[in-house]
């Protein structure tokens, strides 16, 4: 073209993810400088990298250049295509780092995405599988991702060692649905899923006791799974941890999880301190409230963005830094700007105990339409 | 589109002729009461076909419900005026005008804006006979006024410009016939018109509005039907078409240059900044989208201001309900042509004295006033922006700043951080050298969130409302998420037993809690996610600082790093690993604020099933339960709901005034039956809120368009009361702004050879539109064009916003989907094209021309089709066929050499199938190399067949190979030169040589010449082995015909027939019948022989018996004839 493609610059390895996505999906080239260039690893991590490569495959025509050290990166996407593949993601993150990306990305390809992706499952860092499952494929869907999105858990695999398996499976869509989603409604029900691998059959059972302990006193309606895993299917680290999920009447659903630290961290953890931990956290996740849960605001947020040109309105609790940061990125490359609004309590909930105040996210999105998808 | 006023009610007619009609039509009525049973269904089966004929006749007029997006404003309906020349174009556009505005207009150039009605506006514009104006137009045009002279009949340039708007997405068309005086016969006119309407009708649709302009009065149309189609174009409704509702574009009526003078002066074909004037349309327009100008190129928005409306609608807010326009309500507007005298500019409002200055003759005299103007533009900004820049250089950290708050907090802040800096900037710095000390650095690291937070202590006295406490916190909350990453590594247990950490949870809940207090308000919260950035700048600073030693090595001082460098290389994780989590268990005072939202805790007023309950007690309130006989009355929720409301008043009485509390009452009042009216609404009258058809319940379709009117009403009301600056910033501009937009690096031409007449459109393009890819398009010659395509040769190509000209080939799909390169077009089949350009959207139409310059008769669109996918690489293949020779031949094995040329090759082809001539399959085996058994030349190959082949054999290898297409884009810049019809193209391979009289090269191996065979070559005949004869199909078997010498019993094959016992009787009967028969033909011939003979016999004798009379006759004569002889010689003698 006649003008050069304005390259967006930044700095930093930090939301290098939210880059990414953000440049795929608009098609504006990224260059980004100085990564750790002041560290005494400098330059892209192996993490990074794999993610790098997982895009490359994901996508056709896309062309990143990474300079010598490694530190400065320039990231020129194609187009999305999606289809079948197959990933070994880097175990220095878990399989939620690469499959957050891919949830992003997966409804705009032009074919429908299928994936089977090998690594850690489930670590303390990272969103784990059960969340990602739990929490923000039932959001895709309010953003009318088909109804055939599927993400099964083949394998469970701890850290450090992984071994887990997923497949993930997103259909392609043209546009997005507009949300209008700012009645959180008050909880009805927790559900969950306790999971061990390679550790005795009981620990799921303790950290649902000690989880229970905890919640009961809020609501009694509590059914937590449990999933102890052998053989094959465990992975090659032990470690076990609880996902918790509170369902509303209006079908918002908030969650939080914990996991346990890898055995060579030499931190032991007992079960029922992790029970009440997770308990703990998923309280903390109700009084923050909305109709989206903190980790998966970055989501709610982006695909409001790329909504048809209609104005779209979610209730999100209090921001966290990464959705912060996430506005900041969805305002340089889509151009849009949200409008905060924080809500404290008025009207009908005055008096009310519903934890913190609220953020009330408007926007009008940018009409993004699926350009990669074949008509015949 | 229109917000409609309240519609008059209908008023009946109580007499008269439709009275009298009702009256009839409902005794009608009554005949089908009184005689029911002939109304009655008589077939079920009928009723059944009529019920669906009805649904599908219904259905049939829905359109798929879209998102009413108009703004409240709309911008101004484009009307274009389009035909071949002399057809009246001129006068009609005067005509129009000197309706609505009572003007008339000495010279018109360029669009003319002008308010029509109440709530429309029309920007009418003339399309001049140029194809690419004509392109441009049917890209922007919401009406079009298509005008055919009838004297003369159609034009090609009509069904030219039909054919560019449908693939534009086919705006509204209204034909226009003129000319119609020069027919003198009434009959003849009539059936022109009738002819012409019909064809008109083909082109478009069946019914088609296709207007007459009768005749000339003085040089002008006549006023009533003027008049009458100036009406036509103002209740005109549209539909909103995909292309334009997804992309934003402005329709120009004013362009300046304003580029800097000095610069212009020292060199006056430099490239130029010009700002583009008009309305928005279309979708909201972003500042700084990249924008395609049709016939200029692509460009980005430098930018964007509003400027006040120079064509306001009529202002609403006036109370009196007026039918027609105020004389100074009817405005024109059109700066091209100097119309409209008022001319806003982003901070200066000009009023024209002397008309346009906008030709390019002129541009060189109006200098001084351009320099003006430009200066001012160069000069300031507006004070609003001014305003907001001072603000956020207030706010902004990096700079010292003069409050005394800032600056003691900064001066709190760093030295302490400073101090660990040093240290830790030493031992790095000679790590750039050496090893990494990694250890070191990260005791710091907690050391460094130890004083940070105690730092946060200090924080929380300052005033938090300002922004740089927010974003300095924000940065602080980050730091957090190293630190209590660094201690979930260590240990978990820390976080909630927290035993020796107890003071450090307690500060950073106070931390994270005023980190949410900043979230309660809805400034700080804007400003806390796109407050000031001021990260940048620092950081171009610092790096001037760098300083290079050693060549090679960069010395990086570590004692400038900051929080935020470091923050920039934090572990990315979306979860807030930095969130504190209360404890639940035991801190009641925590377990207090969520216990509502739980189902079990309180509910609003609205919803508390108490509240719910007594609602429906109102609703329902008493009934007769019927097969008892009980009146229930309900709980006298309205008494004690009254009785209550008194005793609040007794309450209030003390305070307020008889008239407060009957306001009070009355709110209240209203309240309690708007309730009401929701409730009974909810439950009875679901299809009026939708405004659904009346009767039955709601259908998909009703339901969907519920939905949507629902969006769209939140779309106008959500910022309706905003200001528009920070509307702005939210939405984009929207439709019906008026913009001034900035364009930076023009070239210079475009404005030098700027022509008003050419319409000029600034097309916005999203982000993906801007990159560069493969279009695979469905394509299909015109019909009317004359020749067919050849693939790579240049086209240009209409499609989007976007015109240029490219290099297609095209290829049909096999039926693997493999994509087989064509040469040319199909002559009637649509086929596939690929290209090179920019990303479109799936499903945007497009046409292609060959040449857009010089005057042709013929049809000049040479094709037409649709985008079906963009993508970055292509799958487009040729066949190619490889020849080989067998050198040495075993039995069903068999050397070939010369298909390839080295034993690589013939690697990347093992297993690949061959054929030969004769069809004999086989595959590729192995290179033969040289330490093998076998020896040939380098390339040969092993190869297994299904039959031995002759030394004789051709043998082929079928490949597809993949075929590139070239990456050629060139934007037609039509614009950019004098005459704006005649921009020359990329010529054609063809159009070369005839141009420079060349033949086309021919290769001699592509000529046929006559077979040579051999001589003295015997070819056996094919001998098929009797068993495989037998297994083989009767199709294939060999067919022995009988030969001329060969009787019936050689040829037949003998069967032994074993009869059945009744197939025998008959056989024997037949046998018997056929002996006797043969017997009875035999006795008759030989009688019939004898009797022959007899015959024969009987005729000899009749013969002979004959003969005897003859002789005897012929004895008497012949005795009497000598006996008068005789006589007559005695007679003589004597």
């Amino acid at each position: 073209l006649e003008i050069a493609m304005s390259v967006l610059e930044y700095e930093g390895s930090n939301f290098l993810r939210q880059r990414l996505i953000l440049s795929t999906l608009s098609g504006k080239p990224v260059k980004i400088k100085k990564i750790r260039s002041s560290d005494e690893n400098p330059g892209l991590h192996e993490f990074e990298a794999n993610l790098l490569s997982l895009l490359d495959r994901l996508t056709n025509g896309t062309k990143i250049d990474i300079s010598v050290t490694g530190t400065t990166l320039l990231y020129r996407p194609g187009i999305l295509i999606g289809g079948t593949l197959d990933h070994d993601c880097n175990l220095e993150r878990s399989i939620g780092y690469y499959l957050e990306v891919i949830i992003c990305l997966a409804p705009f390809c032009k074919q429908a995405v299928s994936c089977t992706l090998t690594g850690i499952t489930n670590d303390h860092a990272d969103p784990t599988v059960d969340f990602l499952k739990g929490t923000n494929l039932p959001l895709m869907k309010l953003f009318g991702v088909g109804d055939d999105l599927e993400l099964k858990i083949n394998k469970r695999g701890a850290s450090p060692g992984g071994g887990g398996e997923i497949y993930f499976h997103c259909p392609r869509v043209n546009k997005l649905r507009t949300l209008n989603f700012t009645e959180p409604g008050k909880v009805k029900n927790i559900r969950g899923v306790a999971y061990a691998t390679r550790v005795s059959p009981q620990m799921p059972n303790r950290l649902v006791t000690s989880a229970r302990g905890v919640l009961n006193g809020f609501i009694p309606d509590i059914y937590i799974n449990t999933d102890h895993l052998k053989g094959a299917q465990s992975g090659k680290s032990p470690g076990f941890g609880i996902y918790l999920e509170a369902r509303s009447t209006k079908d918002v659903i908030l969650s939080a999880e914990c996991n346990s630290l890898p055995k060579s961290e030499n931190a032991s953890v007992d079960p029922e301190e992790l029970g009440k931990r997770a308990a703990c956290a998923l309280l903390e996740e109700i009084h923050s409230g909305g109709c989206v849960g903190s980790s998966s605001q970055y989501l709610a947020a982006l695909f409001m963005a790329l909504g048809e040109q209609d104005v779209g309105k979610v209730l999100f609790g209090p921001l966290t830094p990464y959705t912060i940061e996430f506005l900041r990125h969805i305002r340089d490359f889509l151009q849009v700007t949200f409008k905060l609004e924080a809500k404290t309590y008025s009207g009908d909930q005055m008096g009310q105990n519903i934890g913190s105040s609220k953020v009330l996210l408007t926007c009008v999105g940018v009409g993004f339409s699926n350009m990669s998808k074949t008509i015949r | 589109m229109d917000t409609d006023a309240p519609a008059k009610a209908h008023r009946v007619r109580r007499a008269g002729r439709k009275a009298e009609k009702r009256q009839k039509n409902s005794e009608d009525a009554d005949t089908k009461q009184r005689n029911p049973k002939a109304f009655a269904i008589q077939s079920t089966n009928k009723l059944n076909r009529a019920f669906r004929r009805a649904q599908d006749v219904k259905a049939r007029k829905h359109h798929i419900p879209v998102v009413d997006r108009t703004p409240q404003e709309p911008p101004p309906i484009v009307v274009a005026i389009v035909g071949p020349p002399k057809v009246g174009k001129t006068t009609l556009l005067n005509g129009i005008l000197k309706n609505y505005t009572r003007q008339k207009v000495s010279e018109i150039k360029g669009p003319v804006t002008l308010v029509s009605g109440k709530h429309r506006r029309l920007t009418l514009i003339e399309c001049n006979n140029d194809l690419t104006s004509m392109i441009d137009i049917a890209k922007v045009a919401d009406l079009i006024l298509l005008m055919i002279d009838a004297s003369f009949g159609f034009e090609m340039e009509t069904f030219e410009f039909l054919n560019i708007c449908q693939v534009h997405g086919f705006p509204k068309v209204m034909g226009i016939l003129t000319h119609l005086d020069s027919f003198k016969q009434q009959k003849t006119l009539k059936k022109t018109k009738k002819a012409l309407k019909h064809r008109f009708w083909t082109e478009l649709y069946q019914g088609a509005k296709l207007f007459y302009l009768s005749g000339m009065v003085f040089g002008e149309y006549q006023r009533t039907e003027v008049r009458n189609l100036c009406r036509f174009i103002s209740v005109m409704k549209f539909r909103p078409l995909t292309w334009r509702s997804t992309h934003s574009y402005v329709f120009a009526d004013r362009m300046e240059d304003i580029t800097d003078p000095e610069t212009l002066r020292v060199e006056p074909t430099c490239n130029r900044n010009i700002s583009i004037y008009g309305y928005v349309r279309g979708t909201h327009l972003k500042p700084s989208t990249a924008v395609h100008i049709p016939g200029a190129g692509d460009y980005r928005l430098h930018n964007v201001s509003f400027l006040h409306d120079p064509c306001p609608l009529p202002d609403r807010g006036d109370k009196k309900q007026r039918r027609s326009l105020d004389v100074r309500e009817r405005v024109m507007y059109a700066p091209m042509s100097g119309v409209g005298g008022i001319v806003y500019d982003k901070d200066a409002v000009y009023i024209d004295v002397d008309g346009s200055n906008n030709t390019a003759e002129s541009q060189q005299q109006n200098v001084p006033e351009t320099i003006l103007k430009s200066s001012i533009i160069d000069s300031s900004k507006t004070i609003d922006s001014k305003m907001e820049e001072s603000k956020v250089s207030l706010f902004t950290g990096d700079e010292p700043l003069s409050t005394e708050q800032a600056e003691s907090m900064i001066n709190m802040k760093m030295p302490e951080e400073e101090v660990v800096h040093q240290e830790d900037g030493r031992v790095r710095r000679r790590a750039v050298f050496h090893d990494n000390d990694g250890d070191g650095r990260e005791d710091s690291g907690i050391d460094d969130s130890d004083d940070e937070d105690s730092d946060e202590s200090d924080d929380e006295f300052y005033p938090q409302d300002e922004a740089q406490d927010a974003d300095n916190q924000d940065e602080e909350m980050d730091m957090e998420t190293e630190t209590i990453e660094q201690e979930d590594e260590d240990s978990d247990e820390d976080v909630v037993e927290g035993s020796g950490l107890n003071w450090k949870i307690d500060l950073r809940e106070k931390a994270e809690k005023a980190f949410i207090e900043r979230q309660s308000s809805s400034v700080n919260l804007q400003r806390l996610v796109y407050g000031a950035v001021q990260e940048e700048e620092e950081e171009s600073g610092e790096e001037g600082e760098e300083e290079l030693r050693g060549g090679l090595f960069k010395v990086t001082s570590n004692e400038d790093e900051t929080d935020k460098k470091r923050k920039r290389n934090n572990r990315e994780c979306s979860r807030d690993l930095s969130k504190m989590i209360r404890d639940w268990i035991d801190d009641h005072e925590a377990r207090e604020s969520i216990t509502d939202c739980f189902v079990t805790g309180n509910w609003g007023e609205g919803e508390d099933a108490k509240t719910l309950l007594d609602q429906d007690d109102e609703i329902y309130g008493d009934f007769e339960d019927l097969e008892t006989g009980d009146v229930v009355k309900g709980n006298d929720s309205k008494t004690t709901n009254q009785n209550e409301d008194e005793k609040e008043d007794e309450i209030f009485d003390a305070h307020e005034s008889k008239k407060d509390r009957e306001s009070r009452m009355r709110e209240k009042r209203m309240e309690r039956k708007r309730k009401l009216k929701e409730a009974f609404d909810r439950n009875y009258d679901v299809d009026k809120i939708g405004g659904a058809s009346g009767g039955g319940e709601s259908t998909l379709f009703d339901n969907v368009k519920r939905e949507l009117n629902e969006q769209a009403r939140l779309n106008r009301e959500e910022f309706e009361n905003m200001d528009e600056t920070t509307r702005v910033q939210y939405e984009g501009f929207r439709p019906g702004m008026y913009v001034r937009l900035e364009l930076r690096g023009i070239p210079a031409e475009m404005v030098q050879q700027f022509e008003p007449h050419y319409p000029l459109i600034v097309g916005g393009v999203s982000s993906t539109e801007e990159n560069m890819g493969f279009l695979r398009t469905r394509v299909k010659r015109h019909r009317w064009y004359k020749r067919i395509l050849k693939t790579r040769d240049p086209l240009i190509v209409s499609i989007g916003w976007r015109r240029y000209q490219t290099l297609p080939m095209y290829y049909m799909e096999d039926h693997n989907l493999r994509q087989r390169m064509l040469k040319y077009t199909p002559e009637h089949m649509h086929c596939w094209a690929l290209f090179y350009g920019p990303i479109t959207p799936q499903g945007t139409g497009f046409l292609a021309v060959q040449s857009i310059s010089g005057a042709t008769p013929d049809f000049r669109i040479s094709a037409t089709g649709t985008v079906l996918e963009s993508d970055c690489s292509t799958q487009l293949v040729k066949k190619l066929k490889l020849v080989g020779y067998p050198y040495k031949i075993y039995r069903n094995t068999c050397f070939i050499k010369g298909m390839f040329n080295s034993p690589l090759e013939v690697a990347k082809f093992e297993g690949a199938s061959i054929r030969s001539v004769s069809g004999i399959r086989g595959h590729v085996k192995k290179a033969i190399t040289n330490g093998g058994k076998e020896q040939g030349p380098s390339g040969a190959f092993r190869a297994m067949f299904e039959d031995k082949l002759l030394m004789s054999d051709v043998v082929f290898c079928r490949t597809w190979y993949p075929v590139q297409v070239p990456k050629m884009y060139i934007v037609v810049s039509n614009l950019m030169i004098n005459k704006k019809d005649s921009w020359q193209a990329m010529k054609t391979v063809g159009q070369l040589r005839f141009e420079q009289n060349l033949k086309v090269p021919v290769n001699e191996d592509s000529l046929y010449k006559p077979i040579v065979r051999p001589e003295g070559r015997q070819f056996s005949s094919l001998v098929i082995p009797r068993a495989l004869q037998k297994e083989l199909p009767f199709k294939s078997k060999p067919k022995y015909l009988r030969g001329k010498n060969q009787t019936k019993h050689d040829k037949l094959m003998k069967k032994a027939v074993v009869r059945e016992p009744k197939d025998r009787q008959i056989a024997a009967l037949m046998n018997a019948l056929r002996t006797m028969d043969k017997n009875k033909k035999q006795t008759k011939k030989l009688e019939r022989k004898k009797q022959m003979a007899e015959h024969k016999k009987l005729l000899e004798k009749q013969v002979v018996k004959d003969q005897w009379r003859h002789k005897e006759a012929k004895k008497k004569i012949y005795k009497a004839l000598a006996k008068s002889e005789k006589k007559k010689s005695k007679v003589s003698e004597e």
